[in-house]
């Protein structure tokens, strides 16, 4: 696993915020098509495979991404490609009542799988999660909204990653922070060859049990077109993060880049994001 | 019936237009335009005035994926415009 975080300065930028209606036909493109239906298709069996795959390991790695998001009570906070919502109820508890929720996916049936574990669920402080269809390419949420963003196991899955960076720290309050976990593409030959091997003799075999082989097969594409700790905290600071700093963890299959705390000014906004090899597509 | 109470129960909770909540009426914006939606009664959907689009409502769910979002022709656009009934959702 690793995390990244990361200080950028908090003026959105100049972008035009008016885009022509013809972008509504054109914005998605055919790959983020096909990883749409793709989570779809493997939305009845997500969190089962998540908890074989990486022998539960993927609770924890989600309760650290929470926690360095330093969500805390009365936040408003987005947890971004939420899938079946993990993340998300593990934020609800950090703001309790007095605070906010939205999760974001562009999956409905992901969406619907979460909605569902919420009405299942007991606790008060789980009925603070707002569910929304979106795309992480163009968040639907005013500028300058969230105490905190958390992206679990999707960054790597957007077309264009510099716009989703940007996006995220656009909704982002001046101080924030963003704590992105996902699998480490690592740059060790070793590290590299372990996971490879771990997908193809592990992973994809077991998802075969599923039906779901040429799914999980995408599990090995999707990492080897990622992006390294260090491209990662090139890719937050060209986003407007003033600094970004990327931790690998669990032997380099994991790692986690935090932001400078010395940074932070209301000038300032800063994000973490963490990265980790096992577990979820 | 469980998950129908529960769904009934996400559109009535927080008074927030239309019967959305208010929390998402507060920090929800058009994903294209980046300006207010506005809640329309009659099609059950979020519209967005600045670039003509209609975003569906789904079990509860604001749909606003911009290939989801559909394209209001001027007619509907102008019935909508002049609606009484249609909320503004975020000033």
């Amino acid at each position: 696993m690793a995390a990244l975080t990361a200080a950028i300065p908090s003026a959105p930028g100049p972008a035009a915020r008016r885009r022509g209606v013809a972008a509504v036909r054109c914005c998605s493109s055919s790959a983020a098509d096909e990883r749409q239906a793709l989570f779809s298709r493997i939305a009845p069996v997500y969190d089962h495979l998540n908890d074989v795959l990486s022998l539960g390991q993927h609770r924890t790695w989600k309760r650290i991404c929470v926690s360095w998001s330093r969500a805390k009570r009365g936040d408003r906070v987005l947890d971004l490609c939420c899938g079946s919502g993990d993340l998300a109820f593990l934020l609800s508890q950090k703001v309790g009542l007095d605070g906010q929720v939205m999760a974001v996916d562009f999956s409905s049936q992901q969406l619907q799988t979460a909605a569902s574990r919420q009405d299942q669920r007991w606790k008060p402080c789980h009925k603070n999660i707002k569910w929304i269809e979106g795309d992480a390419l163009d968040l639907p949420f005013v500028d300058c909204y969230f105490d905190a963003v958390t992206v679990g196991y999707g960054l790597r899955n957007v077309v264009d990653k510099p716009k989703a960076m940007r996006e995220i720290f656009r909704v982002l309050k001046p101080g924030s922070r963003a704590s992105i976990l996902d699998f480490n593409k690592s740059s060790s030959l070793f590290t590299t060859s372990l996971q490879s091997w771990m997908i193809d003799n592990v992973v994809v075999p077991l998802a075969s049990g599923y039906g779901l082989t040429e799914e999980y097969k995408y599990l090995k594409s999707s990492i080897l077109q990622y992006l390294t700790g260090k491209e990662l905290e090139e890719l937050a600071k060209e986003a407007g993060f003033s600094a970004a700093k990327h931790y690998e963890l669990g032997g380099g299959l994991m790692g986690d880049l935090e932001r400078c705390d010395q940074n932070q000014t209301p000038e300032i906004k800063s994000g973490t994001v963490k990265y980790q090899h096992a577990g979820n597509i | 019936m469980r998950r129908t109470a529960a769904l009934l129960l996400r559109h009535s909770v927080g008074g927030g237009a239309g019967g959305i909540p208010q929390a998402l009426a507060d920090a929800l914006v058009c994903p294209l335009s980046k300006k207010p939606l506005r809640y329309c009664e009659s099609s059950g959907s979020l519209v967005s005035d600045a670039v003509g689009v209609s975003f569906p409502i789904v079990d509860g769910i604001p749909c606003l994926v911009p290939k989801d979002g559909k394209l209001l022709d001027h007619d509907q656009e102008k019935a909508e415009d002049g609606s009484t009934k249609d909320s503004s959702y975020n000033q």
